[in-house]
């Protein structure tokens, strides 16, 4: 469905993407992650056809989308990162123009219209003009033109970035069902628990290319849980251990140890631990 | 994809625009309103300064052309937007092709600058009995050729500027050095050597010229006037396009 190979973009002195190789198959979610810098919007420039990349191809359903871009976009959804909505303009009529340039009439976009304002809870403001609507409103209007025209590839760049926990959890519910509907879904973001509720395999992006692709699991491995052992004094102690479990063990067999403890807590490692081990090691090497 | 997809995305793209120029209609009621009112007030002085028939083409023409090329900040509002927005490149990122987005976007305002000219001339010839000359359909010619140079005109300044505070100010100073320059506050014959000598730079000279052929039936001086104008909104119109076409992804810009 999304299909991008040894995709090169450099800016000035600044190399942006540097070989990115990503596929997204039908109904996967990838959840595109990495440091700000990292190459993240600028893939997403790049498959909806903004910018054209130095080097390397980009497909969409099949379809070359540097060199044949109007077309691959007929099936690509995208919600960028900053809203781009006509703040005068309504929910209704903002709907309208991106549904009817993705080439939905009349009927069709009305129905279309009325599905995605369902399942993103905008129906009762949708004579509204955007720009009188909450943040999280305007979020979710951004991400129903994505939707309007039941893309094969949806492209969401951070939306749910300012969104109340209440329009995090329609995005996210509108997300899965299009993802087992059997679209392919490259979600960025820097709110990684998101990832975890989508059931997204992980892309990690660093200097413009991924360099870690996996389930939640297979990129956990390896990384450091913690132990938490509290005592009666209301001391705590915390131990880091790749296996967090036989560290227990061992500390139960430790009278030292097990003296006055009155808690204990196994922390497994989380998206937000590869995150970090990811900044460090980007630390030391630009150390 | 097929010339009835791209028609229809146009269309959508008019009715669009239209309906956002709809909805902030201030600009545009101001710059018709305030024409007339400064046509009816200095009429009699220009008809008693020029005689007659001229005095009233001078007060008609030069009103419409200064207000029209004020105008210039309806247009430039219109780009400028689409980019504080970030609407622009969100419209690329949709199946229309760059030509298609610039028409859609075009054509509104197109629209609402041929409304305004229409407006004043019809307010001239109906209160001020303006006399449309021998050929009133050539004054078609005058109207459109310096609603695209206007078009063009504000486009560029809109893709250029950083901002709306920067626009509005070469909006409104430009658009009073141009009308002056061209003879539309002041007949040309009236203005010190040095301004006449300058004048034909002012694109409002060749508007001025063109409506005061067409009003006289002079199809040479109409076709001439027209041709600079055409030219000058080529120039502006290629400005345009290329800047419109690579969007403003990752421009320091705003």
């Amino acid at each position: 469905m999304l299909h991008a190979t040894g995709l090169t973009k450099r800016y000035g002195s600044t190399t942006a993407l540097a070989g990115l190789d990503l596929t997204v198959g039908p109904g996967e979610i990838v959840g595109l992650i990495g440091h700000n810098g990292a190459g993240k919007t600028t893939f997403v420039e790049i498959t909806a056809g903004l910018t054209r990349p130095d080097a390397g191809t980009v497909e969409i359903a099949g379809i070359d989308a540097v060199r044949h871009p109007a077309a691959a976009r007929r099936h690509l959804g995208l919600a960028p990162q900053h809203l781009a909505l006509y703040p005068s303009a309504s929910v209704r009529q903002n709907l309208s123009v991106f549904g009817g340039l993705a080439g939905l009439r009349r009927r069709a976009l009305r129905a279309a219209i009325d599905e995605v304002t369902t399942a993103t809870e905008l129906t009762a403001v949708l004579d509204r003009p955007v720009g009188l609507l909450s943040g999280g409103q305007q979020r979710r209007t951004q991400t129903a033109t994505a939707l309007l025209h039941r893309p094969a590839v949806l492209l969401l760049d951070e939306p749910t970035v300012g969104a109340d926990p209440q329009t995090r959890q329609a995005m996210l519910a509108v997300v899965r069902q299009r993802a087992d509907a059997g679209v392919a879904v490259c979600y960025t973001t820097h709110y990684l628990p998101e990832l975890d509720e989508l059931g997204a395999t992980l892309a990690v992006l660093r200097a413009g290319r991924v360099i870690a692709r996996g389930t939640r699991d297979e990129l956990l491995t390896g990384l450091p849980g913690e132990l938490l052992l509290g005592y009666a004094d209301g001391t705590e102690r915390r131990i880091s251990s790749t296996d967090p479990r036989a560290a227990l063990a061992a500390a139960v067999t430790d009278p030292a140890r097990t003296a006055g403890l009155s808690t204990v807590d196994i922390r497994r490692p989380s998206l937000d631990d590869l995150y970090h081990a990811l900044s460090r090691e980007a630390h030391h090497v630009a150390a | 994809m097929s010339l009835p997809d791209r028609t229809y995305r146009v269309g959508v793209l008019l009715r669009h625009n239209l309906v956002l120029v709809a909805r902030d209609p201030g600009h545009l009621i101001a710059y018709l309103v305030m024409p007339m009112v400064l046509m009816a007030v200095q009429a009699p002085l220009y008809q008693r300064a020029l005689r007659g028939v001229a005095g009233t083409t001078q007060v008609v023409s030069g009103m419409l052309v200064m207000f029209s090329l004020l105008a210039l900040s309806i247009v430039g509002n219109a780009v400028l937007a689409e980019r504080t927005w970030r609407t622009w490149d969100r419209l690329r990122a949709t199946p229309a092709g760059a030509g298609e987005l610039m028409l859609g976007k075009a054509a509104a305002v197109f629209a609402v600058l041929l409304l305004q000219q229409l407006v004043l001339l019809g307010f001239g010839a109906g209160v001020l009995r303006l006399r449309l000359g021998p050929q009133p359909a050539l004054l078609a010619v005058p109207v459109l050729c310096w609603g695209a140079a206007l078009l063009a005109g504000g486009a560029a300044l809109a893709v250029v500027v950083r901002g709306h505070g920067q626009l509005s100010a070469a909006c409104d100073v430009g658009g009073l050095l141009l009308a002056g320059l061209g003879g539309a506050l002041a007949p040309l014959s009236a203005m010190p050597g040095w301004a006449r000598a300058v004048a034909p730079v002012s694109p409002g000279y060749w508007a001025m010229g063109g409506l005061h052929a067409a009003l006289a039936g002079d199809v040479a001086g109409t076709v001439r006037a027209a041709a600079v104008l055409l030219a000058l909104a080529l120039a502006a119109g290629t400005v345009v396009a290329v800047r419109m076409r690579r969007g403003w992804t990752r421009t320091a810009l705003l």
